[in-house]
């Protein structure tokens, strides 16, 4: 890790948890942006490089998995952390085996989701 | 017993008030009623005490009028015919005799008419004529069996039943009702007497013919309304009302000479009771049945709601996730945000505001939830059809988003309420929104929407349409399904459409679907709108 305060991407289509969350990310000293929906992050990777994703993995038109895919076929290679509400262990297989360095089930503790943070940053470093 | 004793001596000395002028034959003995209803609600091996008691009652009542020879004659065959008349009544109709069953009043009404009958053969004034020892001008051996037959007879229609009736009434029942069944009490007893005093407190010459008859419609209001004991009450009424008429020369039975009068009294009561029992018991009956198919549909309809809820119950957990997800967030937020020195307490308070709000979100699904699992009876009352779609859409949230649907709502401004049970409406409200989603499963993702619209249907209805764009309803039988067991569906009891209709009439609606053009179908559920006023509705106050 660099001096600079890591980035993290949180995506979630849910307004309330993306605020909480980088909340949580802020007051752990990580600096979080929040984005509505995957387009939305894809969007803005051209001037906007996150370290990590915390990504939903249910998201209306594009969830975790999808995202991870479309992030692949653009040879763009940003760890992530899936988070998600359904207790769907195919999901979770299927989310690890395209790269997902952790799958969370919310309620997302603080401790699971810095922890699963900082190993996907210090693995991609 | 001393009640008992006490009972039967005051029914004795009024029966001793009804006596045929010229013989021993009462016109009716209404202590044994007393005595049958005592024995009916006694253990057999108790009723020695009962016979004793009331023979002594009947001693102690008769003792300055009747010989106490004769005295002893009656009790013994009174103390017979009575008993012997329990006995039957115990095999036949069987006990508890409520006269609610079709049965119990045919059975009743048969064993009231020929125990009477045999029992004649036994009396003292049988057995008198039968030696020439005791014979009123005019009477004959076939008159005076008929006389005591219908004696006997009469009071097994007419005063056996209310004696028992009223005395194994619940008393506390009579509390718990309703002011407007009081009013209604209030309103056939007026009628009874008037059209009493109208028929048996007249001149003769304007009492007889038609005003005999204007007794029925307030007897069949009473049969109708008030069941076996209202009847049997009403009946009597009746019958004491015409013994006032005819004692004072009054009504259309003083045209007859004196014995024809007072036959003709008995046969006016016997012929009146069996029909007006009848009818009370077959509305008694039906009205029960109809209370235990609204019972069994109550069940069934909560028996979906329960499985409509285990269909969502990931959907609902995962609902559930979301706000625990944001309260746990930003609690452990806070907790760091507090350890640092210079608090920013502007953020802790925007923290604080959003797990209030989060915890009350959470707090509506649950609600929303134990709404649909509660066993409740339903109970009608205002509400709004837009709150109760809005109800269904955040229930069934989890389910339309993992189904990939995009819900279009269209609520119409200034909609009237309609008059319903919260609870039910919003369980046909939610079937037909999961049934949407899951109907379009294999619908291009894109095309996947469900157009929620509430509108005003004329000046009478309100309108909840769903329409879906999914696999649509089986060509030319749209209507199958709406057919209990009827499913399209891999798993799912093929009941929530047949329950949902079966709640919607019995809100006065309509629920209805239709093919649409291109691909689909589409739903109408019509309620009535509630006229009667706009105050704040159910659905409102069912919110948690």
């Amino acid at each position: 890790m660099t001096d600079r305060r890591p980035l993290i991407a949180i995506v979630d289509d849910e307004e309330s948890v993306r605020v909480a969350l980088r909340r949580l990310c802020n007051a752990y000293g990580l600096e979080a942006r929040t984005f509505v929906s995957a387009q939305q992050l894809f969007a803005s990777l051209d001037e906007y490089r996150p370290d990590c994703l915390v990504l939903d993995a249910e998201m209306p038109e594009c969830g975790g998995l999808e995202a991870q895919a479309i992030l692949q076929e653009r040879g763009t290679s940003i760890p992530a952390v899936v988070i998600t509400g359904r207790d769907d262990d195919t999901m979770r297989t299927r989310s690890l085996a395209a790269g997902a360095c952790a799958y969370l089930y919310k309620p997302v503790d603080a401790e699971a989701l810095l922890d699963a943070i900082r190993r996907a940053i210090g693995a991609s470093s | 017993m001393v009640l008992l004793a006490v009972s039967y001596y005051l029914a004795a000395r009024l029966g001793l008030g009804f006596r045929f002028q010229d013989s021993q034959i009462g016109v009716v003995w209404p202590a044994n009623a007393v005595l049958l209803a005592a024995l009916l609600l006694t253990p057999t091996r108790r009723w020695w005490v009962v016979l004793v008691a009331t023979a002594l009652a009947h001693a102690v009542a008769v003792a300055s009028v009747t010989p106490a020879w004769r005295a002893a004659w009656q009790i013994a065959g009174n103390a017979l015919f009575i008993t012997s008349t329990a006995l039957v009544l115990r095999r036949v109709p069987g006990l508890p005799l409520t006269f609610e069953t079709r049965r119990q009043v045919f059975a009743y009404s048969a064993i009231a008419f020929v125990l009477p009958a045999l029992y004649a053969f036994t009396t003292p004034a049988f057995v008198r004529a039968l030696f020439h020892l005791e014979l009123a001008p005019g009477s004959t051996l076939a008159t005076t069996l008929l006389r005591v037959t219908l004696s006997n007879a009469t009071v097994l229609l007419l005063v056996a039943p209310v004696v028992l009736l009223w005395a194994q009434f619940p008393v506390h029942r009579l509390k718990e009702l309703s002011a407007r069944r009081l009013w209604e009490a209030g309103a056939v007893v007026l009628s009874v007497l008037a059209v009493g005093m109208v028929a048996f407190g007249t001149g003769p010459e304007i009492a007889v013919g038609v005003p005999l008859l204007w007794v029925f419609p307030p007897l069949l209001w009473v049969a109708v309304r008030f069941g076996p004991v209202g009847a049997s009450t009403a009946l009597l009424g009746v019958a004491a009302l015409s013994v006032w008429g005819t004692a004072r020369q009054l009504g259309p039975f003083v045209l007859m000479t004196h014995a024809d009068r007072v036959l003709s009294l008995q046969l006016f009561w016997i012929v009146m009771c069996t029909p007006v029992m009848l009818l009370a018991a077959v509305i008694w009956e039906r009205e029960r049945v109809e209370d235990a198919l609204q019972a069994h549909r109550t069940q069934l309809a909560h028996l979906t709601r329960v499985a409509t809820a285990g269909e969502l119950s990931s959907s609902l957990a995962h609902e559930l996730r979301q706000p625990l997800t944001a309260i746990l967030a930003n609690a452990e937020a806070a907790q760091v945000l507090l350890t640092r020195d210079g608090v920013d307490l502007r953020e802790v308070r925007a923290i604080l505001e959003d797990i209030a709000e989060q915890d009350k979100f959470a707090a509506n699904v649950i609600g929303r939830l134990r709404s649909l699992l509660e066993k409740e009876e339903p109970h009608f009352e205002m509400l709004a059809m837009e709150t109760t779609v809005g109800d269904a859409l955040a229930l069934s949230r989890g389910t339309v988003e993992r189904s990939g649907v995009q819900v279009e709502t269209q609520i119409a401004p200034g909609l009237p309420r309609v008059r319903g049970d919260p609870v039910q409406l919003l369980q046909v409200v939610l079937n037909l929104v999961v049934n949407g989603c899951e109907s379009m499963s294999a619908t291009p993702a894109p095309d996947r929407r469900l157009r929620l619209r509430v509108a005003r249907q004329d000046s009478e209805y309100v309108e909840v349409l769903i329409a879906d764009s999914g696999t649509g309803l089986p060509p030319g039988r749209e209507d199958r399904v709406f057919e209990p067991f009827f499913t399209t569906k891999k798993t799912g009891l093929g009941l929530g459409l047949a329950i949902g209709r079966s709640i919607v009439s019995a809100h006065g609606g309509r629920l209805w679907g239709e093919n649409n053009l291109l691909r689909g179908a589409t739903f109408h559920l019509l309620l009535p709108m509630d006229h009667a006023n706009d105050g704040p509705t159910a659905a409102d106050r069912h919110r948690r």
